[in-house]
């Protein structure tokens, strides 16, 4: 999957705090122009839709522009969630703050996608996938691993996590396996 | 169990495979197998309709299914008619909801009836119809489908307890040659010779082609009745006697330990104290083995071998006919493929006719008296199983 580089991440560093999910950015998102690049269906399509207009959730994507992985706190609770939610699981507040993830972290396991990949991913493959638990959160993500052959993975490694542009102007997360 | 008894009386299952056939051709094609395997039965008794199908919508773009296998099998429900999706598991929620509906009273006679039609022209479609089972917006974007995960989860048994490739393909050598036997089977041995199975290609590293089941076509039916008419159907009925279903997570962030189902060891315990039974009073077992590596921590969370004892359980003939208990005597998922909705359904019939021993002598259990069925769904984050005894009084 190509896209050009993550952009640098802001200072303040990891989970530093940011408005609740609700509350409308001063900098309203910038909708993608461009069409999708060979465009899914949309009920064929795993790219969410990241605009305000289409999810509570807008500002993960808006923070993925701003080179930001985050994720939503319950500042009452402290529960850190993932995937970010616009009401806590444990206390069922809806006042949450926005929170980074920490860059870092390391392969717990992984395999490889050699056959059978969805539509629109087919030339992709092979593309190796793995749970990764991240270094100073209690989370375990599961992600793409870029960067690196699938059969050159370890258990263990250090990987990083990093937003990235679709062709279509939309953003996501992945991790990345030094070179 | 408390309540009025229940019980399988009859089933049946379609050719699975690879059919030239539309869902509702499968649904014509089971009900007509239904009333002709049991004549006793009048259509216009069937007082409700449990219909397991996990994704018509994606695969043969229908919703309100419901009623259109009601029609298509020519029955007319009056109590309950309704779809049970459950994804993989989609066919013993049908069971568990028909079983809920005579115990309580509400339904007499009552039909639960798998269908799924997989096969569709483009097989990326059906992949990204398989992907979206799972947390489609947060885990599908990088192209999480059931392979990769359960691949982890080998990854993991392998680095934790040194499970190793052959016995790997000893669940599938096992299962495809219990298949033999079964005309209904997608495969046989002679599909996955067993020499080959660990030269066949990579699907998602560790797991190869034969330790994956597969995209099939197919549907099952069973009859369920309450104690008072069960006699009339049957001189084995398959008495229903314990349930039970577990759930901890969605997305696969939350899917723990890989290794340590514990979810499993969960629902069969409340499933085996309900039937008032332990483990090792099981004779066999229908297991959902989606993949080679799921039977291993099967064995393993229902405790019937310590942890990271699983590949030797198999690999020593354990789980075969001769050993402790027989794990998946119809051939498994591995074996007879596994159109979503209809595996749990086709897991029950089996059942059924291992209790009536009108099964091959090949793969019939001697003398079974109790049967466990167990579904997984999704990545291992749900369990649903189901405890059966034969015959004797209700
Ligand atoms: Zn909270």
């Amino acid at each position: 999957m190509s896209g050009e580089p993550p952009r640098p991440r802001r200072p303040g560093g990891a989970l530093s705090s940011e408005p609740r999910p609700e509350e409308t950015p001063k900098n309203p998102p910038v909708e993608p122009k461009a069409k999708p690049v060979e465009a899914l269906p949309f009920l064929l399509d795993f790219f969410p839709l990241e605009g305000a207009k289409e999810t509570r959730l807008s500002r993960f994507y808006e923070r993925l522009r701003e080179g930001r992985v985050s994720t939503t706190r319950c500042p009452r609770d402290l529960e850190l969630h993932w995937p970010p939610r616009t009401a806590c699981p444990k206390c069922h507040s809806e006042e949450l703050e926005w929170t980074d993830l920490p860059e870092k972290g390391r392969i717990y396991s992984f395999s490889a996608v050699l056959a059978g990949a969805p539509l629109g991913m087919e030339a992709e493959v092979p593309y190796a996938v793995g749970l990764v638990d991240l270094e100073g959160a209690p989370l375990r993500l599961f992600g793409r691993i870029e960067g690196r052959a699938w059969n050159a993975l370890h258990v263990g490694e250090s990987v990083r996590l990093e937003p990235y542009a679709l062709p279509d102007g939309r953003w996501f997360y992945r991790f990345r396996a030094a070179d | 169990m408390s309540g009025r008894a229940v019980a399988v009386v009859g089933g049946v299952t379609t050719k699975w495979g690879v059919r030239s056939a539309t869902w509702p051709e499968l649904a014509q094609e089971v009900g007509a197998a239904l009333f002709r395997a049991v004549p006793e039965l009048r259509a216009e008794e069937v007082d409700s309709l449990f219909v397991g199908a996990a994704e018509p919508e994606r695969f043969a773009f229908q919703s309100h299914v419901a009623p259109l296998a009601a029609e298509q099998m020519g029955v007319r429900p009056h109590r309950i008619l309704q779809r049970t999706e459950l994804a993989c598991a989609s066919g013993q929620s049908a069971i568990r909801s028909a079983y809920a509906a005579i115990a309580s009273g509400l339904s007499d006679i009552a039909v639960a009836v798998g269908i799924e039609k997989m096969n569709i022209p483009s097989m990326a479609e059906a992949n990204s119809s398989m992907g979206c089972v799972m947390d489609r917006m947060w885990d599908g974007p990088h192209g999480a489908t059931a392979p990769p995960f359960f691949a982890m989860v080998a990854q993991r048994h392998m680095l934790e307890y040194g499970t190793t490739e052959e016995q790997l393909a000893a669940v599938s050598e096992k299962n495809h040659r219990f298949a033999n036997s079964n005309p209904s089977a997608q495969f046989h041995e002679k599909s996955f010779p067993r020499d080959k199975l660990l030269r066949l290609p990579l699907i998602a590293p560790p797991l190869r082609l034969g330790d994956c089941s597969s995209m099939t076509d197919g549907a099952a039916a069973v009859l369920l009745v309450g104690e008072e008419s069960a006699r009339r159907f049957t001189d084995t009925p398959a008495w229903i006697r314990g349930t039970g279903q577990y759930s901890d997570f969605h997305n696969l962030a939350h899917s723990g330990s890989l290794t340590d189902w514990v979810g499993l060891k969960t629902a069969s315990r409340e499933a085996l104290r309900r039937a008032g039974i332990g483990v090792h009073d099981l004779d066999f077992a229908e297991v959902h083995d989606c993949f080679s590596i799921s039977e291993i921590i099967e064995y393993e969370a229902l405790g019937l071998c310590g942890p990271g004892e699983g590949g030797r359980f198999v690999a020593d003939g354990r789980s075969s006919i001769g050993g402790e208990i027989v794990v998946n005597p119809r051939g498994g998922l591995l074996g007879c493929g596994h159109p979503l909705g209809a595996t749990g359904i086709g897991q029950a019939v089996e059942v059924f006719h291992q209790f009536a021993r009108t099964v091959p002598p090949a793969r019939q259990v001697p003398d079974p008296e109790w049967a466990l069925v167990h579904n997984l769904s999704g990545s291992a984050n749900v369990h649903s199983l189901m405890v059966y005894q034969r015959g004797g009084a209700a």
